[in-house]
C-alpha cells in the first residue's frame, strides 16, 4: 500500500508536469487519442512477452509520429483524424486481447488501472521518468515555449518547430506509457489535463502554474487513495474526482473574484 | 449468417444507424465536434449506471437519455464561458462524469463485465423493442437535422456571418450537441461507447475523402457505414464460428471502418493534390 | 427623435434629411466586459458609405462585431434601422475577410453566397429556385457566375472575397458590415468588390467598411471615422484625412496619404 502511494503522489506529480505543455498548447484531446493508441501497443507487447513498458513505449513513440503526420493539417481533418484514431486504437487493442484470454479483467484495467498492485519496480520507473521528463522540460522549456507560442517567428530565429513539437510529442507519450498501467487511460487524461487547467486559471506565469500543477497533481493522488478505500469505490475514479474537484473549485474561486 | 434472426436484427440495428449517422456525423465532421462526440459517449455512462441501480435494466434508457441532455448542455456553456479552453473543458467533463460511473459501478460484484457491456453493447441481443426505440429517435433526430442544417453549416462555416444574419449561436451549438446526445443515447446500449464514436466520427470523414458536397458526404457517410456494418458482422462471426476468436461485432465494425478510412487516405490526398 | 450633436466637424446637414441606417451613441464596445473601444457617436444614412480607419487593434472588427452581435456593446446604444441591439440583430449583412474562414470547408462558391438567402427562407422551406437564381444572380454581380461550382477553398483570396461581397448581397439587407474585405485582395477583385458596393449605395443600402487603405476610404466614403482605442474623428474625407488628425489617432505609425504617398508620422 506504501507502494500504491508513492505510485500515486509521483504519477499526480509526472502528470501535472506535462499537463502545463498538453493544456497551453490545446493538446486534450490529442493527449487522449495518444492514451488510446497505446493500448495495442502494450497488449502486443504483452502478447509477444516482451517489457510492457518497452512494448508499450515503443509502439507509442511510433503511433506519437503517425497521429503528427495524420493531424498536421489543422482544421476539420485534423479533428476528425484524431477522432478515428481514438475509435481506432481502442478497437485494434480490443481486437488483439481478443486473441487472447483473460478478456475482461485486462480491459478494464486499462481504462482504470490496478494502482493497488503497484510494486517497487514500478514506483522506480515512474521515479526515473519524472527525474527525465523534468529534466526535458528544464532544457528545452524555453525553445517549447516559443515554438508553442509562434511557430514562424520561431523558425525565424532559428528554432525548429517541428523537432520541437517531436520532442513534446514523445515526453507525453513517455509520461502515458509511464503512468497508465497503473492510473488506466482515463485517469491518465483527468490528471494530465485537470490540475493543469486548474493552475492556469490562477496565474499566467509558467513557473507559477507549474508548480501548482504539479503540487495539485501530487494532492488528488494523495487525497484520491483513501477517498477510494472510504466509499469502496475504484481507485483510478477517486483520484480523478478529486483532480475535477480541484479544477471546479478553482473555477468558482475565480469567477466570484 | 443471416439466417440467424438475432443478426438480421443487429443489421437493422446498424442500417438506423447508419442512416442517422451518416448525416450527423456531417456535422461533427464540420463543426470539429469529435472530441465532444466523445465525451458525450463517456458521460452517458453514469447515466446508464445510475438508471440501472434506480430501476434495473428499465431504467437504462432514462438515466442515459438525462445524462446526455445534462452533458450536452454542460458542454455548451462550459466551452462558451472563456475561462477554459474547449479542449481542455471537454477533457474534464469527459474524465470526471466517467469517473462517477466507473465509481458507481466499482461497487458492485459484477464490475468488469458491467463495464465490457457498455463499452461494447450487445449488438447481437438486441430486441425487437430496442429496435423500435432506434427508430422513434432516428425520426426525431433526421428531422431535427433537416430543420437544423442549413443553420448548421452557416454556424460553422462562419459564426460572424452567421450571428449577424440573425442566428443565435448559443442555441444553434446546444441544439447540435443535443442531437449528438440523442443518437449516442439511441446507440450507446446496442453498439457500445467505441462503435457509437466511430459511427459519429469516421463516416463524414472517410466520405470527405471522396467529395466536397455536404450532401454527397452524408449519403457515402450512410453508404459506408451500411457497407462496414455488414463486413464487421460478418467477420466477427466467421471469427467466432470458423475461429473460436471472441471477436465482439462492435469492435469488428468498428475495425471496419476505420480500415475504410485508412483505405479512403490516398484517395483523399491524390485529389487535393489535383484539384479538379 | 432628437438628433444628437454629432462629434466633429460631421455635414450633419446633408445626412439629416436621409433616414438613418445606424445610429451609434455614446458607445463603448468590447469583450465579456472588457472595453477596447470608447465613445463612439455615429451616424450612417441610407445610401451613404462610412469607412472606418486606424492602426491594428484599433476596435474597428470590435466596433463591426458589436452590430453584428458577436462583440458586446458594453454601455450606450446602437440602432440599426431604427431598431436598438440587441433586437436588431439580423439586419444587418456581414462580409468578414475571406482569409478568417476555412479554405477546406467543403461548401461550393454558390452555397455559400445561398448562404445569404436563409434568413428569407426560414427553417421550414426548402431552399427554392427562386432563392438559388437570386445566388447566382449576386454572384454574377461580383463577376464570378462561371465559378458557381467551384469549392470556395480553392478560389483565389480576391475571388473568395468577392463571393463573400456576392453573398452580402444576396441577402439584400439594408446595412453592409465589411470587416476589412480589401486585404491582400488583388486589383481586379478590389475594382469588383468596390464597383458593387458603390451600385448598392446606390439603391439606398448604407455601407459601414473598415479599411487600412486611406486612399481607398477617400475614394468612397461619405463619412470617415478614425478610431484608435476610442473615436478621434469623424467628418468627411477632406476634414478627417488630415496630416494632424492622423498623426494624433496613429501616433508613430506610418501613414499611406489619399493622394497615394505614405507618410511616416512621428511622435
Amino acid at each position: 500500500m506504501t507502494y500504491a502511494y508513492a505510485e500515486a503522489v509521483l504519477a499526480g506529480a509526472l502528470a501535472g508536469l506535462i499537463g502545463v505543455q498538453v493544456v497551453l498548447r490545446r493538446l486534450s484531446y490529442f493527449t487522449m487519442a495518444l492514451t488510446h493508441a497505446t493500448f495495442p501497443g502494450v497488449v502486443a507487447a504483452a502478447i509477444l512477452g516482451v517489457s510492457i513498458t518497452l512494448g508499450g513505449a515503443l509502439a507509442g513513440v511510433l503511433v506519437a509520429c503517425g497521429v503528427a503526420a495524420l493531424t498536421r493539417r489543422r482544421g476539420q481533418d485534423a479533428a476528425a483524424a484524431t477522432g478515428v484514431i481514438v475509435a481506432a486504437g481502442f478497437a485494434i487493442g480490443v481486437g488483439l486481447v481478443a486473441l487472447q484470454d483473460g478478456f475482461s479483467r485486462e480491459l478494464s484495467s486499462f481504462l482504470v488501472g490496478s494502482i493497488v498492485t503497484t510494486g517497487r519496480q514500478d514506483v522506480v520507473t515512474t521515479a526515473i521518468v519524472l527525474i527525465l521528463v523534468a529534466g526535458v522540460l528544464a532544457f528545452f522549456g524555453r525553445g517549447l515555449l516559443f515554438t508553442g507560442f509562434d511557430a514562424a517567428a520561431a523558425r525565424s530565429a532559428g528554432y525548429r518547430p517541428g523537432l520541437y513539437d517531436l520532442l513534446l510529442l514523445v515526453t507525453i507519450e513517455l509520461v502515458i506509457v509511464t503512468i497508465v498501467p497503473a492510473v488506466g487511460t482515463i485517469l491518465a487524461l483527468a490528471l494530465i489535463v485537470a490540475p493543469a487547467a486548474a493552475a492556469r486559471l490562477w496565474s499566467t506565469r509558467l513557473p507559477v502554474v507549474t508548480g501548482l500543477a504539479v503540487t495539485l497533481g501530487m494532492l488528488s493522488g494523495l487525497l484520491g487513495l483513501p477517498l477510494s478505500g472510504l466509499l469502496d469505490i475504484a481507485a483510478g475514479a477517486a483520484i480523478t474526482l478529486v483532480a475535477a474537484a480541484f479544477l471546479i473549485a478553482s473555477l468558482a474561486a475565480r469567477r466570484t473574484s | 449468417m443471416l439466417e440467424a434472426p438475432f443478426m438480421l436484427r443487429a443489421l437493422a440495428e446498424l442500417t438506423l444507424l447508419a442512416l442517422i449517422c451518416g448525416p450527423v456525423s456531417v456535422f461533427v465532421f464540420a463543426r470539429r465536434l469529435s472530441f465532444v462526440a466523445d465525451a458525450l459517449t463517456h458521460t452517458v455512462f453514469p447515466g446508464v449506471v445510475a438508471g440501472f441501480l434506480v430501476s434495473g435494466a428499465d431504467g437504462v434508457f432514462g438515466g442515459a437519455l438525462v445524462a446526455g441532455l445534462v452533458t450536452a448542455v454542460v458542454l455548451t456553456l462550459l466551452t462558451r464561458g472563456g475561462l477554459l479552453s474547449d479542449d481542455a473543458a471537454t477533457a474534464v467533463v469527459l474524465t470526471a462524469l466517467f469517473s462517477v460511473g466507473v465509481a458507481l459501478v466499482s461497487r458492485r460484484s459484477s464490475y468488469t463485465s458491467d463495464l465490457t457491456a457498455f463499452l461494447f453493447g450487445r449488438l447481437l441481443t438486441v430486441t425487437p423493442g430496442q429496435l423500435v426505440e432506434t427508430a422513434v429517435l432516428a425520426v426525431l433526430t433526421l428531422t431535427l437535422v433537416a430543420i437544423g442544417a442549413r443553420a448548421w453549416v452557416f454556424r460553422a462555416f462562419d459564426v460572424g456571418g452567421a450571428a449577424a444574419a440573425g442566428y443565435r449561436i448559443a442555441r444553434l451549438d446546444l441544439a447540435l450537441n443535443l442531437v449528438v446526445a440523442l443518437v449516442v443515447v439511441a446507440a450507446v446500449r446496442a453498439v457500445g461507447t467505441i462503435l457509437v464514436v466511430a459511427l459519429l466520427i469516421v463516416p463524414a470523414a472517410a466520405a470527405r475523402m471522396l467529395t466536397d458536397r455536404l450532401i454527397a458526404m452524408a449519403a457515402a457517410g450512410t453508404v459506408l457505414t451500411l457497407l462496414c456494418g455488414y463486413a464487421g458482422l460478418w467477420l466477427s462471426w466467421t471469427a467466432s464460428v470458423d475461429h473460436g476468436v471472441r471477436l465482439t461485432s462492435a469492435t469488428a465494425v468498428v475495425l471496419a471502418l476505420v480500415l475504410a478510412y485508412v483505405l479512403l487516405l490516398p484517395v483523399g490526398l491524390l485529389r487535393r493534390r489535383r484539384p479538379a | 427623435m432628437a438628433e444628437p450633436p454629432p462629434p466633429g466637424p460631421v455635414p450633419a446637414q446633408r445626412h439629416a434629411s436621409q433616414p438613418t441606417a445606424l445610429r451609434i451613441e455614446a458607445a463603448g464596445f468590447g469583450y465579456r466586459g472588457t472595453t477596447v473601444l470608447w465613445d463612439v457617436e455615429l451616424t450612417v444614412g441610407e445610401g451613404r458609405t462610412l469607412a472606418l480607419v486606424g492602426p491594428n487593434g484599433a476596435g474597428k472588427s470590435t466596433l463591426i462585431k458589436s452590430v453584428t452581435g458577436l462583440a458586446d456593446l458594453v454601455t450606450g446604444s446602437v440602432t440599426v434601422l431604427g431598431r436598438a441591439l440587441p433586437k436588431a440583430r439580423g439586419l444587418a449583412a456581414y462580409v468578414p475577410q475571406a482569409e478568417t474562414l476555412d479554405p477546406d470547408f467543403p461548401v461550393s462558391a454558390a452555397d455559400v453566397v445561398l448562404m445569404g438567402r436563409y434568413r428569407r427562407i426560414g427553417w421550414w422551406r426548402p431552399t427554392g429556385r427562386a432563392d438559388r437564381d437570386a445566388a447566382l444572380a449576386a454572384l454574377d454581380r461580383v463577376g464570378l457566375a462561371d465559378r458557381a461550382s467551384t469549392r470556395f477553398g480553392l478560389l483565389s483570396g480576391g475571388q473568395r472575397q468577392r463571393v463573400l461581397v456576392a453573398r452580402a448581397i444576396a441577402a439584400e439587407a439594408r446595412l453592409l458590415l465589411l470587416d476589412e474585405p480589401l486585404n491582400g485582395v488583388d486589383a481586379t477583385s478590389q475594382e469588383r468588390i468596390l464597383t458593387a458596393l458603390g451600385e448598392l449605395t446606390a439603391t439606398g443600402t448604407a455601407v459601414v467598411i473598415s479599411t487600412h487603405d486611406l486612399a481607398v476610404a477617400a475614394r468612397i466614403a461619405d463619412q470617415v471615422c478614425v478610431l484608435n482605442g476610442r473615436q478621434w474623428a469623424a467628418g468627411t474625407p477632406g476634414e478627417v484625412l488630415t496630416p494632424e488628425v492622423l498623426r494624433e489617432a496613429y501616433g508613430n505609425h506610418a501613414v499611406d496619404l489619399p493622394d497615394g504617398r505614405t507618410m511616416l508620422v512621428e511622435t
